[in-house]
């Protein structure tokens, strides 16, 4: 009896942790919008944020983002192969569109899109304390 | 007709003085001691092929307030008083000096001089072309400061000519994306609650 309630619970969670990750993530041809918030913390001290709203869509292989911020100002544009998982960047606004910064920004975005293919919303750059989330709009 | 790009434009059979329509512009602007409507924001993107929609409600104040919120799909707000700015998120409250951030200082003069139609006479900032139809004048300013050139390639403005205000935006971003801003249900000259524009 035990050994079957343990195996209902794993069940249970496997299937929920997938239905997570795939609401976190989109679906071939399919589309999600997030807010997001990313925040340069050095212990706790926090340097900056820039908050917003990210849209994904996923077209086979290819992932296409775009981060802007509230008023509807890009700040990236960029696109995310699932199968080389690298990252491509195409728009980045003049303030940030520096080689050093580009270059984290390159390494943290496949981080964050390889997260958000498990489920994790959250990705900490622990070298440069930069953290990134993405949240589903509902 | 050489003389014609000095005085005005000649818009299909419409000719049309810029200078005249500026100070009617402005004069309608004067009036203005608050302004109070409702906003649709939309975003076109297109790399993405997509769009989203944000609405929300703006009040102005003359001459350095002004609130912009958002109030769906996503809450945030944008006070502005005088040298000081509260963004408001779901997260946290933030008062910046517009002082000590360039960035801020460029948005919220960006802002205030666009729902007044002060963006008109800056002519440091922006090199404006205005052209009419039966119920508008569209006026299209093209950037000229280093860092808004890097972001736009031009910003759209409608105004009514029957009530001489911006009635929609349209930013036209380097990228090829577009946010067009509607303002509407506009009322002006009513009384605002001072708390619209606390910052604290």
């Amino acid at each position: 009896m035990q050994s079957c309630l343990l195996f209902i619970s794993l069940l249970l969670s496997v299937l929920t942790s997938r239905l997570y990750a795939q609401t976190t993530f989109p679906a071939d041809g399919e589309s999600i919008r997030y807010t997001a918030y990313i925040e340069h913390r050095i212990n706790t001290e926090k340097h900056g944020y820039v908050s917003g709203i990210c849209i994904l869509h996923r077209d086979g292989d290819t992932v296409h983002g775009s981060l802007f911020n509230e008023f509807g100002i890009t700040a990236l544009d960029f696109t995310y192969h699932l199968e080389k998982k690298k990252v491509k960047l195409h728009t980045v606004m003049p303030m940030m569109n520096k080689w050093y910064i580009r270059k984290v920004l390159r390494k943290d975005l496949r981080q964050l899109m390889t997260g958000l293919q498990n489920g994790e919303t959250t990705w900490k750059d622990e070298r440069y304390h930069i953290e990134y989330q993405l949240t589903p709009l509902l | 007709m050489a003389l014609l790009p000095m005085f005005g434009q000649s818009i299909g059979s419409t000719r049309i003085n810029t200078d005249e329509i500026k100070h009617k512009i402005n004069q309608a602007a004067s009036g203005i001691k608050t302004m109070q409507c409702d906003f649709v924001q939309t975003k076109h993107l297109k790399m993405l092929n997509d769009k989203l929609v944000s609405k929300g409600k703006m009040y102005y104040q003359k001459s350095d307030k002004l609130r912009w919120e958002y109030v769906s799909p996503y809450a945030y707000t944008f006070i502005l008083n005088a040298d000081k700015v509260l963004l408001k998120n779901q997260k946290r409250n933030d008062v910046i000096d517009v002082n000590q951030n360039k960035v801020f200082k460029e948005i919220a003069r960006i802002m205030m001089n666009t729902v007044t139609g002060n963006c008109l006479t800056d002519d440091k900032s922006f090199k404006t072309t205005l052209t009419t139809t039966s119920t508008e004048w569209i006026a299209t300013l093209i950037p000229q400061r280093k860092d808004m050139k890097g972001m736009f390639q031009k910003i759209i403005l409608h105004f009514s000519k029957q009530k001489g205000m911006v009635t929609q935006v349209e930013l036209m971003e380097k990228n090829g994306d577009k946010t067009l801003i509607e303002l509407k249900n506009t009322k002006q000259n009513e009384t605002l609650d001072a708390k619209l524009f606390a910052v604290h």
